[in-house]
């Protein structure tokens, strides 16, 4: 997405306001962009950049071939400054070198751009820091700040950004696009429940892992379903040692929920919302004989819970132990 | 681009530019160094965003020929590799060859490396400054005016405007001011011929560290020029190029008093080993406090105390006493980099009672003037 025409496509009204204000010469201080992953924040980010910098936009629209455009594109540009996470959260050193950065002129010019990714990881010093030049921007510099989640960013630093809310793709739409770009009718309604970032989904669609960790989940679901005692050896042997990341533990209850999920359908005779069991019909009429609605419901949520504990930093084999016996029940 | 350059030359060029890359940068090209050739010669470009050194090397210079070969183009390589690369080949001369898909050769001897570059275009474009509009001043000149006042900067980060050194033209005269709000260096330099308009930028007190560091002390002139976000040095075939400071610097001239109740005439050097000593017994976290008091006309006492180690007591001959009597205390940090700062036999330090701050300059020459506030000890 290299032109605001092409997030016109996706983000119809944040593309709107934007370019307005492009057009108006009103480019607002700073920016706090609010979208799930794969909305296209970070295009967003680099398009007001460019605007900014460009020599030749045509209307709105930056050309993408000079030599300012080419240089954001690659996060070459001196008056650019990205600022990502460093490991789980922004540290107080990385928005240090950011206000030293800012007691100084530009390179090339007097404007400055800083993009903050991942705003919502300000640890509470850092984003307390950045406050105070978000409130007395000195000329011509603008914050553009990329977040999934508004909620956790401080309600002082959002009262003084322009909020755009970006808006969710639409399911129908990506999976139309990932069966375009190889994938079956049943992985690409998968992955679309699971990201909104295309070349992601193409990437798990092809990682064996995210195979394996399917067939887990699926066997796992029977073994707790069977209500045996076997579940929790399961967990030890084979849960354990697959998802030892907790961005994979978190897939991973990722994929349960959806299956869960298909269950209450099944229940709703809801079809076509099928996810995880599309191609199971079988399985998911048996499953489905097994558990009552509200039983589901009880679940859903217990795997909620346990999948904000795992973000926690809660033992994740203890978590999983305790979610099959609630399951269990 | 292509060409054939001697291996002295480069090292030497590579050394100078690498002192402005910083291996921790934000920006990836600045890994790099940015290497153009042209008919005339070679340049290379070096910088970590707050300061860029470029260096050029010359095709011909005095009937010497240093490169040849030349066809002209541009392109960044890693610098971590390119300098030991450099450092390390077994002949005199160098060939550096670059394709169109930004692979580097370098041949020398039998010896050949295969280097991924990066696209040149990539590199932060510098400000190409005008020599019509600059300043011009002796090498030497320049380093002690940087000598005598950078020292003075602030460290800390509060005040971002006080870390660096404000340097101003103005009526053919240059002026360079620094001061952490404890302390304040001044250094006055007339100019005879200028051809530039009034300037007024602060440096950052890192920058003028690094130029000192990397001007060669010749007899030869440093050029400055300013524009709105960068100042360029320029010295033989070396141009330094720093961004400036965004903001106003305060006013300082009021600061300095215009008459003084007491005024001490002495030698530097026995003062400074005076002050020295007395220091070793004061404590850092007390502000590294000695005090001075007046003796009759022609003896001062130095005493560093701290309870808890010892005490020093010093009295030191100076040449006149003039004014009342005074007690004073101050850092001996301050006033050891102040006098180290005076470059004269003989200093004359005008004080205006216990409270005010006072003033240290050269006995003859007013071109030089430390202010240090005292501390207030009871």
């Amino acid at each position: 997405m290299n032109t605001w025409s092409e997030i016109a496509q996706v983000q119809p009204l944040a593309s709107k306001v934007i370019t307005n204000s492009i057009k108006k010469n009103r480019i607002s201080h700073a920016y706090l962009l609010h979208g799930d992953r794969g909305t296209g924040k970070e295009a967003i980010a680099n398009l007001i950049a460019k605007g900014l910098f460009c020599d030749n936009l045509i209307d709105v629209e930056p050309c993408n071939t000079c030599s300012a455009c080419k240089r954001i594109e690659s996060k070459n540009h001196p008056d650019v400054h990205w600022i990502e996470p460093d490991g789980q959260s922004i540290k107080i050193e990385q928005i240090k070198n950011l206000q030293k950065e800012f007691t100084y002129s530009g390179v090339e010019s007097n404007q400055k751009v800083y993009i903050i990714k991942g705003a919502d990881t300000l640890t509470a010093n850092a984003a307390n820091r950045i406050l105070k030049f978000l409130e007395e921007p000195s000329k011509k510099t603008t914050a553009i700040m990329l977040t999934e989640n508004t909620q956790s960013i401080l309600p002082t630093i959002r009262s003084r950004c322009q909020i755009i809310d970006l808006q969710p793709l639409s399911p129908p739409k990506f999976q139309e696009q990932l069966i375009q770009s190889g994938l079956t009718e049943e992985n690409a309604k998968l992955m679309s429940a699971l990201t909104n970032n295309l070349k992601e989904a193409i990437e798990w669609n092809e990682d064996e892992w995210f195979v394996q960790a399917r067939k887990l989940m699926v066997q796992l679901i029977e073994t707790i379903a069977d209500n045996s005692n076997d579940a929790y050896l399961f967990i030890h042997n084979h849960w354990v040692s697959h998802f030892k990341e907790r961005s994979q533990q978190e897939k991973g209850f990722d994929l349960l929920i959806l299956a869960f999920k298909d269950i209450i359908y099944y229940h709703v005779g809801k079809e076509d919302a099928y996810v995880f069991f599309y191609n199971d019909r079988e399985r998911l009429e048996r499953l489905g004989m097994k558990y009552s609605q509200e039983q589901l419901i009880a679940i859903l949520q217990q795997l909620l819970q346990a999948k904000q504990r795992i973000k926690q930093n809660i033992h994740p084999t203890l978590v999983m132990e305790e979610v099959t016996l609630q399951i269990q029940g | 681009m292509k060409f054939v350059i001697q291996r002295n030359q480069l090292i030497a060029s590579v050394q100078d530019v690498m002192k402005a890359i910083s291996s921790r940068t934000a920006i990836p090209i600045l890994t790099g160094i940015k290497i153009d050739a042209r008919n005339h010669g070679i340049t290379l470009t070096g910088s970590d965003s707050d300061i860029s050194i470029e260096s050029y090397i010359p095709a011909e210079e005095e009937e010497m020929v240093y490169v040849e070969e030349i066809t002209e183009g541009s392109i960044v390589l890693q610098a971590k590799y390119f300098s030991e690369i450099v450092r390390k080949l077994p002949e005199q001369t160098v060939e550096i060859e670059a394709d169109s898909n930004l692979q580097v050769t370098i041949r020398s001897g039998k010896a050949e490396f295969n280097l991924n570059g990066q696209d040149a275009e990539e590199y932060p474009h510098l400000p190409k400054l005008q020599t019509d509009n600059s300043l011009e001043l002796p090498t030497a000149v320049l380093k002690s005016m940087i000598k005598q006042t950078v020292f003075a900067v602030s460290t800390m980060e509060t005040r971002p405007i006080l870390t660096g050194v404000n340097v101003t033209l103005k009526d053919n005269k240059l002026l360079f001011t620094a001061t952490d709000s404890h302390r304040l260096a001044v250094r006055e330099m007339n100019i005879e011929t200028v051809n530039m308009e009034e300037i007024n930028v602060v440096i950052p007190g890192k920058s003028l560290n690094e130029l000192n560091k990397i001007l060669d002390d010749t007899d030869e002139n440093v050029e400055i020029s300013v524009t709105n976000n960068q100042v360029l040095f320029r010295a033989k075939h070396l141009n330094f190029l720093s961004r400036i400071l965004d903001g106003n610097y305060p006013e300082t001239s009021r600061l300095i008093p215009d008459q003084s109740k007491t005024t001490i005439h002495v030698k530097t050097k026995e003062l400074l080993n005076t002050i020295d000593r007395a220091s070793l017994l004061a404590k850092e976290e007390h502000n590294n406090v000695v005090r001075l008091t007046t003796k009759g006309n022609d003896l001062v006492e130095i005493i560093g105390n701290s309870p808890e180690i010892g005490k020093v007591t010093e009295e030191i001959a100076v040449s006149s006493i003039e004014g009342e009597e005074l007690k004073i205390s101050f850092s001996s940090k301050y006033m050891m980099d102040a006098l180290k700062a005076m470059e004269a036999d003989e200093v004359k330090i005008d004080f205006t009672g216990a409270m005010r701050p006072f003033i240290i300059r050269p006995e003859h020459d007013g071109s030089i003037l430390q202010l240090i506030l005292p501390v207030r000890t009871y």
